[in-house]
């Protein structure tokens, strides 16, 4: 045993890359919901971008190490403490035997992750180690983490201290703006111009299957539901009560609802970072467009993460 | 073609079987992340940092006229036990006063017929499976439950929904199998397939 976790948080998982080429199966890509974060947690401790992490979810998590390794934590802005002394984003840290991590409520951002030198040990289901939640596959035993729980790393080592580059730091805001093309329903919206102007509040129901916006509703010219259609994360639907819904990580991969937007694929790692109550704006962006802006973001990443094209 | 998304692109087809059809050329032509058929339109995920809209465009014309002249391996047959009612199928009794059937009506209903497995998605292997008689048609749950076991069987507008794992689910329940439908040490990770015909028989008469 590697890791003891004392307090599990709301929404504790282990999440690695996503699952690809699986959707006509059902089967959904998981994975880190921000994980341009998870990446930059891994890269801290020698990792590949991928390797298996934690991600919480709003209130953190609380772990005692077990034996001595090299960690780092990313994401969502939150206190971080070793033994009860605060340590820094960003920066790894070395842990010994008995000492005790933990990872306080996010207070802008939704998730931290927590990497660890050598990469958790987790269950690997159809290519991937990231818990699936729904269906209970992946990570720890499908599911979410629980006090008491015993995790283990492939090969625990110990790393010299890294830092983050300011200018490779996410910004963590509480008002995002989130760059969208139209998709295959966009036509049928009442009232199209006001999708991409105005400022919706992240709702409540937010979660990695998606997130609901609230405060502006939204009317379209399809009655009752379509015939079943492919859905993908980032896919903006209008369901009948009018509150738009942006797909996440761990949708389901067919829907009934009009596609009215598209989050482009430069900022799907935004999705994780949402919190109830913060802000939103849609940018509508062509499609040629965000082709640009995505080699762009690659571009600008790569000196940091050679492997960004895996993570964004 | 019409765009879905900046990495997304939908084609338009006739059915479900074309559907399938036009996704099967797809994927043998090219390297796509996702190839998703729907009911009628078929949605290609291509990597946007590695393929202009306009080269995607062009390997999917081209795969999609190949489609019309697939030739169709013989379809699978496959006889699906489920046991009706009680703890398994919570909603049988309400769909039964609804459509005022007595339970064995219903099942005689139920199993009577050959159906095909329209499409596989929504949840991992979730069967759509078409053909339901027509006096069987109710609509799905107001409030979708949160958790569906794995194995079961639902029907809602004109189709039997048949779960293959444990998950979120909208689909009125009938029923429960014990037949495998998710193998995931297995090449094929999900038993049927899109084309797979198949026959439920009352478990209760074996």
């Amino acid at each position: 045993m590697s890791l003891r976790i004392l307090k599990a948080g709301l929404q504790t998982t282990i999440q690695s890359r996503p699952r690809v080429g699986l959707r006509h199966l059902g089967v959904p890509a998981s994975g880190a919901a921000d994980p341009l974060s998870m990446a930059l947690a891994n890269k801290l401790v020698g990792n590949p971008a991928c390797m298996a992490a934690l991600e919480t979810t709003l209130n953190g998590v609380t772990l005692e190490f077990r034996e001595a390794v090299s960690f780092a934590i990313t994401g969502a802005l939150a206190m971080v403490r070793v033994n009860g002394r605060a340590i820094e984003l960003h920066c790894s840290s070395r842990a010994k035997r008995g000492d005790v991590l933990e990872v306080g409520a996010t207070t802008r951002g939704a998730r931290s992750y927590v990497a660890f030198a050598g990469g958790l040990k987790a269950d690997a289901v159809l290519g991937s180690d990231s818990t699936y939640l729904p269906a209970a596959f992946g990570g720890h035993a499908g599911r979410a983490l629980k006090r008491g729980d015993e995790l283990d790393l492939r090969s625990a080592t110990e790393v010299s201290e890294r830092r983050t580059p300011e200018q490779f730091r996410p910004p963590i805001s509480s008002s995002w703006m989130l760059r969208a093309a139209r998709s295959c329903e966009t036509g049928q919206l009442r009232d199209a111009r006001r999708l991409f102007e105005k400022k919706i509040r992240v709702g409540n129901r937010n979660d990695r299957m998606g997130i609901q916006l609230q405060g502006e509703t939204f009317t379209t010219n399809i009655e009752g539901d379509m015939p079943s259609v492919p859905v993908f994360p980032g896919i903006v639907q209008c369901p009948g009560d009018g509150s738009l819904f942006i797909l996440s990580v761990d949708a389901q991969t067919t829907g009934g609802y009009p596609r009215v937007a598209k989050v482009t694929r430069a900022d799907m790692h935004i999705l994780g970072q949402l919190r109830p109550g913060d802000s939103l704006s849609l940018i509508e962006r062509n499609d040629s467009v965000a082709a640009i802006e995505l080699r762009e973001k690659h571009a600008y990443w790569r000196e940091w993460l050679p492997d960004i094209a895996e993570v964004i | 073609m019409l765009s879905a998304g900046d990495d997304l692109i939908s084609i338009s087809v006739d059915g479900p079987r074309a559907a399938q059809s036009v996704a099967r050329q797809l994927r043998a032509a090219a390297d796509w992340i996702d190839v998703v058929a729907g009911i009628d339109s078929v949605v290609v995920r291509f990597d946007l940092a590695a393929l202009d809209r306009e080269a995607a465009g062009k390997l999917i014309q081209r795969a999609s006229i190949e489609a019309f002249e697939e030739n169709l391996p013989p379809a699978e047959h496959y006889e699906i036990p489920v046991t009706y009612g009680g703890d398994f199928g919570p909603e049988l009794m309400s769909i039964c006063e609804h459509l005022q059937l007595s339970k064995s009506e219903l099942i005689e209903l139920h199993t009577a017929r050959e159906y095909e497995v329209d499409m596989i998605g929504f949840t991992p292997g979730f069967a759509y499976i078409g053909g339901l008689d027509p006096r069987l048609d109710v609509p799905r749950l107001q409030e979708p439950r949160v958790r569906v076991e794995a194995g079961s069987v639902g029907i809602a507008g004109g189709r039997t929904g048949l779960y293959a794992l444990q998950g979120p689910g909208g689909w009125p329940l009938i029923g429960r199998t014990s037949f495998e439908l998710f193998r995931p040490n297995s090449a094929r990770i999900f038993t049927l397939q899109p084309g797979a015909m198949v026959r439920f028989v009352d478990a209760s008469h074996q």
